[in-house]
């Protein structure tokens, strides 16, 4: 958890990202052939439990989540250009999706537009996406980055990511005004996509 | 609103924690391929992307790989001929090749498997399944007009004992041609090979018989099937 005033625990991120393999695996996937989605798993599948079970917190659950992530890659793949998309971002974005969807009470999921969750994992944003972005280094970098950010700030991202709570749901929920919590999601969230600018770039 | 005013929220967006009307305000340029909004939530993305490399790693059960890939493998469906035929035949096969090659351990029943597989492999055959239509038998038979007759069929009624089970090949004109005889196993299965040439086969017919046979059928066909 991205819990407040300390650093981001956790194991570093160790995924070698292979852009060939993955281009193999796309292709592999999108001809139907089931031994790629074992592969597809042993190469993503802890992460995704991971990111599913940090926000839904019951492992039983957390597998349910996880077959319905690895299955919806395979039924959309074919939306997927395989020479140029991310494929471990694109599922990790399905992947929490799922978990945060499963969070929201019935009537919230009911309001929120199905549509809108299909166009936040549509394969077209994670063309040409930094293959690495999932690399330990990165990893490091963002959890040095939220280490840094003030406790409101680490507490908005904290609700941001692991609860997918809207930013009026956030102030609700601290009891600070809008304009307040939006200040601090803004600032943090710049402050994150610098710090990880500037270690792509470098 | 413009993409410039939306560029604050791209993040937030790519977090689903954008509220109105920025929320779907991004939308509707993604929706419409946005050439400046695409990119910039697609950048904002990856930045939630790193977020998910920096969870905290956990090991999965080990039984969740095999969960998921069977997930995706092909499931015959239920009650469906169809469906369940090629594990049928495979099965059926199997049966046949136990009971002719294990109980085969002289010559004549090596021959037997030999013509059976050649009956298989013979691009003229064709093959046929029955029991579609709420027969309680079913299967598949497979005609080589040059080597003969592979029939495979499960769910076989009872016959008493004194009785055999008569296949027959029925031409376009004529009457129909004893086949061979034979029984069932205890599991209502049977897997017959009655090898030679056959003949202008138009259909094939089984029915149930007096030990021996008979040369013209006695009873009521329960199974016939056109080619």
């Amino acid at each position: 958890m991205f819990a407040p005033g300390i650093t981001l625990p956790g194991v570093l991120l160790a995924l070698e990202m292979s852009s060939k393999h993955d281009v193999d695996l796309a292709r592999r996937l999108q001809r139907r052939d089931s031994t790629a989605m074992g592969e597809l798993y042993d190469r993503f599948g802890r992460v995704a439990y991971s990111v599913i079970l940090a926000i839904v917190r019951d492992g039983s659950l957390a597998e349910d989540l996880v077959q319905e992530t690895f299955l919806r890659v395979w039924n959309r793949i074919h939306a997927f250009e395989a020479g140029r998309g991310a494929l471990g971002p694109w599922l990790l974005a399905i992947a929490r999706n799922r978990a945060i969807d499963h969070l929201r009470s019935l009537s919230a999921r009911m309001d929120r537009n199905a549509f809108e969750l299909d166009l936040r994992e549509h394969p077209s944003l994670f063309i040409d996406m930094e293959r690495d972005v999932l690399n330990a280094d990165h990893a490091r970098v963002i959890r040095s980055a939220i280490g840094k950010l003030s406790a409101n700030q680490q507490k908005v991202i904290e609700l941001a990511y692991y609860e997918g709570l809207s930013q009026t749901e956030m102030a609700e929920r601290m009891g600070e005004p809008l304009g307040t919590v939006k200040t601090w999601v803004r600032s943090a969230l710049k402050h994150l996509r610098e710090e990880l600018g500037q270690a792509v770039a470098a | 609103m413009t993409c410039d005013q939306l560029q604050q929220d791209y993040t937030s967006y790519a977090l689903g924690i954008a509220d109105e009307p920025e929320r779907a305000e991004i939308a509707e340029h993604l929706a419409r391929q946005c050439p400046v909004c695409v990119p910039g939530v697609a950048s904002a993305m990856s930045t939630v992307t790193a977020m998910s490399g920096a969870v905290k790693l956990v090991q999965p059960p080990r039984h969740l790989r095999r969960r998921v890939q069977a997930a995706v493998q092909p499931k015959p469906k239920a009650w469906s001929l169809g469906a369940i035929l090629p594990w049928a035949i495979t099965a059926m096969m199997s049966v046949a090749l136990i009971l002719i090659g294990i109980s085969g351990r002289g010559p004549g029943d090596t021959a037997k498997l030999e013509r059976a597989l050649s009956i298989l492999n013979d691009p003229a055959t064709r093959d046929v399944t029955f029991g579609e239509t709420g027969k309680p038998s079913k299967g598949r038979v497979f005609v080589s007009p040059s080597k003969g007759v592979v029939f495979i069929a499960a769910s076989l009624p009872h016959i008493d004992s004194g009785k055999t089970f008569e296949l027959w090949v029925i031409p376009a004109k004529g009457n129909p041609v004893p086949a061979g005889l034979f029984q069932s196993q205890s599991d209502s299965t049977a897997v017959f090979v009655r090898p030679g040439p056959v003949e202008n086969a138009a259909a094939i017919a089984v029915t149930v018989e007096p030990d021996g046979g008979s040369a013209q059928p006695t009873t009521t066909p329960f199974i016939v099937t056109k080619l």
